[in-house]
């Protein structure tokens, strides 16, 4: 009885919060936090920790947050959802602003980039040694793709590649063989047997393709390879207009405006779970909800050729902000290194489909006893071993995912001339390189 | 010159000491933000680094001579006269009708109105499910009329459609309040003196409704404007802006620039802008009611 709130305490608090917040809208948002000069022994330090995953994804990540804490006594972590990688940047930019950083950020392929050009990430290279870090366990090409100058920025994490998933009922139903299609042209053979038409109407596409915000640039990157294209030479030399590059364009266009088997998706992967597309590339990020919710049993493979196999890395990875206090650093590094540890990235990415980024992980009896219950997922870090970092255009021009998939849409929602797309996507892309190339020669020299 | 008499001096000393802490907060929240946005219009920044880079005019020059300029402003106005106008006469007619002794008129009038309480995002979110054309109710209701649905939020044709039907649909009740208001404020008596003088239903509409609402009907048409001009949750959750910027107005190109891009300076020259086009609109509102307080 006497714990329960009165009324009169009721309103004496909410008058004294709003009083505080009148205050504290008073107050210099430039006050540094209060910092004890030496915390005693007992105080464990709070980390706050910024991420971008929901659904099955954030269940995961809460968990890995719960065994942190639970697994010592010295840190907390006080994990805090920002919403998608686009929303996250935005919020670590403002909080930069406002001198109210979070210690560690999830950031993704498109994003840590314009963190380091801007000085805002610690490197990280004395925390790996002090903690006595196995730089060698970590898979090679996601490790690279964080170093700039010799010196570690961006962790790997939630890393992902395109994978092509495939509805193997519909498949069957079409007598096809059950495996992905080799190649594009063995796929442009089997595509129209996968179409589900009343009348002139389409039921079930073959396949399809997510809109510019969803990254229809992230996944056009591989197939602009498979056709020997790319966006951009690793100097900034924009390609969009090379030969290949459109000849890949105009394969993309085709799918839908001339062989009429893939349309544009709002949301792909809830197209492909509810039986709305019988195939699509997609990340392997997306592998836990699609094993949830799908109804049917769906088959992964390596992406189609062209000319050359080609898929690139994806996802997302942790960095530290360089406004971390130095005694914080250390156990923010702790954190990173413990999700990413064997056993904790095993468990990522057994729940999530995100790869599992240490060596020692793909050996271990966990995953390979994964890998015979549920073989799609050892489709996907077999072509981890074949992938590579993405071209300079997408992940470090400032929006340039954005800019590229904005060509990308247009050919493929309203078919217009992909010479003409592509070239005005060149010239933007050559303009927004220079403050980057401005900025790179400033600090790196 | 005119001396101040204690008591007088008295009062203005409690006048000040009263409307200090609003103007303070004023100057912090609205008019310092205001300024500072004046200048980052003529910089380079990205939000991030230490130094802005003075740039003089060519952010001004970058927007208004980039090849989506024309489009941004078309939506923009497409989209806020569409909702404006759809708002104006829907509104008028639902009022009419809730006017109107009818059974459950109070039920009626608490469900129109309660679209505008809720989130914007949130109906975002159910709309794309109704809109989407091969489960979404709306498909359902237009297939009994035995015709099929546009692909909504896909084809740069109708998005923009979509997403006045959903401002509209949200806003509705807004808008139907404020003209129920303004018709139950027109005194019977005029409604009697008309039917004395032998004026039909349609004559009494012309002759009195019309005239009688009309200063709130103009208070509606500026609140919706300005409005409409800052509408941006229901465009972010539906469309980001797509398909091929066709649903892209003034302000997400705004947050596009500023949020998504990084580019404090052209963000900074969107909201000149839009500040700009809103200040006409209030001038405007300013000097009609300064003239239309009281009825005629």
């Amino acid at each position: 009885m006497s714990n329960q709130l009165s009324r009169r305490q009721f309103l004496w608090s909410a008058g004294a919060g709003v009083s505080a917040l009148a205050l504290a809208a008073c107050v210099p948002a430039t006050l540094p936090a209060a910092q004890p000069d030496a915390a005693p022994a007992a105080e464990p330090v709070t980390l706050t920790v910024w991420s971008s995953f929901s659904g099955k994804n954030g269940e995961a990540e809460t968990e890995l947050v719960k065994r942190f804490n639970e697994s010592q006594s010295n840190v907390v972590v006080d994990y805090q959802f920002q919403g998608n990688y686009e929303e996250t940047a935005q919020k670590v930019t403002a909080a930069l602003q406002a001198r109210t950083a979070p210690e560690v950020s999830l950031l993704s392929d498109v994003w840590w980039f314009k963190f380091y050009l801007s000085q805002n990430l610690l490197p990280l290279d004395d925390l790996l040694s002090a903690q006595n870090i196995d730089l060698a366990d970590y898979q090679d090409s996601l490790i690279n793709e964080g170093v700039r100058q010799g010196k570690h920025y961006w962790m790997p994490f939630a890393r992902s590649t395109p994978l092509f998933y495939y509805n193997k009922e519909k498949w069957a139903a079409a007598g096809l063989p059950d495996r992905g299609p080799e190649t594009w042209d063995e796929f442009v053979e089997w595509a129209p047997t996968l179409l589900q038409k009343e009348g002139d109407e389409l039921k079930v596409s073959a396949f399809a393709h997510p809109d510019g915000a969803s990254y229809i640039a992230w996944l056009f990157q591989g197939v602009a390879w498979q056709f020997n294209g790319s966006y951009s030479d690793p100097d900034f030399t924009m390609r969009m207009t090379d030969e290949a590059t459109l000849e890949a364009g105009q394969f993309y266009k085709d799918t839908v405006h001339n062989y009429g088997w893939a349309v544009p998706s709002k949301d792909i992967s809830s197209d492909f779970i509810n039986g709305l597309t019988a195939a699509s590339m997609m990340s392997t990020g997306s592998m836990g909800g699609i094993k949830a919710n799908a109804t049917f049993e769906f088959g992964t493979a390596f992406l189609p050729k062209k000319y050359q196999f080609g898929c690139c890395t994806g996802g997302a990875g942790l960095a530290i902000l360089a406004s971390t206090p130095a005694e914080k650093q250390e156990a923010a590094m702790s954190y990173i290194a413990f999700v990413s540890n064997p056993e904790n990235t095993t468990y990522w990415a057994q729940n999530t489909g995100y790869m599992p980024v240490r060596k020692s992980a793909l050996q271990s009896e966990a995953m390979q006893s994964y890998f015979v219950e549920f073989p799609q997922f050892k489709t996907a870090t077999e072509q981890l071993a074949l992938t590579r970092p993405q071209d300079a255009a997408r992940v470090f021009v400032p929006n340039g995912d954005q800019i590229i998939g904005s060509a990308l849409e247009r050919i493929t929602v309203q078919s217009d001339d992909v010479a003409v797309a592509f070239a005005d996507v060149n010239a933007i892309l050559e303009t927004e390189a220079q403050p980057v190339l401005e900025a790179l020669r400033a600090i790196e020299g | 010159m005119r001396r101040f008499s204690a008591a007088e001096k008295r009062e203005w000393g409690l006048f000040a000491l009263l409307v200090s802490p609003n103007l303070f907060l004023l100057g912090v929240f609205t008019y310092w933000p205001l300024i500072y946005n004046g200048y980052l219009s003529f910089v380079r920044w990205d939000l991030l680094s230490p130094v802005k880079i003075w740039v003089g005019w060519s952010n001004y020059t970058y927007l208004f001579t980039s090849p989506d300029f024309g489009a941004i402003l078309f939506n923009t106005l497409f989209f806020t006269l569409g909702s404006v106008v759809a708002l104006c006469v829907l509104g008028l007619a639902v009022a009419l009708l809730l006017n109107q002794k009818l059974r459950w008129r109070n039920s009626a009038r608490s469900v129109i109105f309660s679209p505008v309480m809720l989130s914007g995002a949130a109906i975002g979110i159910v709309w794309i499910y109704i809109f989407d054309p091969r489960y979404g109710l709306l498909d359902v209701l237009i297939r009994l009329a035995g015709m099929r649905s546009p692909n909504w939020l896909l084809d740069p044709n109708w998005a923009m459609l979509a997403v006045i039907i959903v401002h509209v649909w949200k806003n509705l009740g807004y808008a139907v309040v404020i003209l129920l208001a303004g018709l139950q404020a027109i005194p019977k008596e005029l409604y009697e003196a008309a039917g004395v003088d032998g004026a039909g239903s349609i004559a009494r509409f012309r002759a009195v409704t019309l005239p009688g609402l009309s200063p709130v009907l103009f208070f509606l048409v500026l609140t919706s404007i300005l409005a409409g001009f800052q509408s941006f949750d229901i465009v972010k959750v539906m469309t980001e802006g797509g398909p091929i910027r066709s649903t892209t107005t003034l302000i997400y190109a705004l947050y596009q620039e500023g949020f998504v891009a990084f580019n404090a300076g052209r963000a900074g020259v969107a909201s000149v802008l839009l500040f700009g086009i809103m200040l006409v609109f209030t001038i405007v509102q300013f000097r009609y009611s300064e003239k239309n307080v009281h009825y005629a």
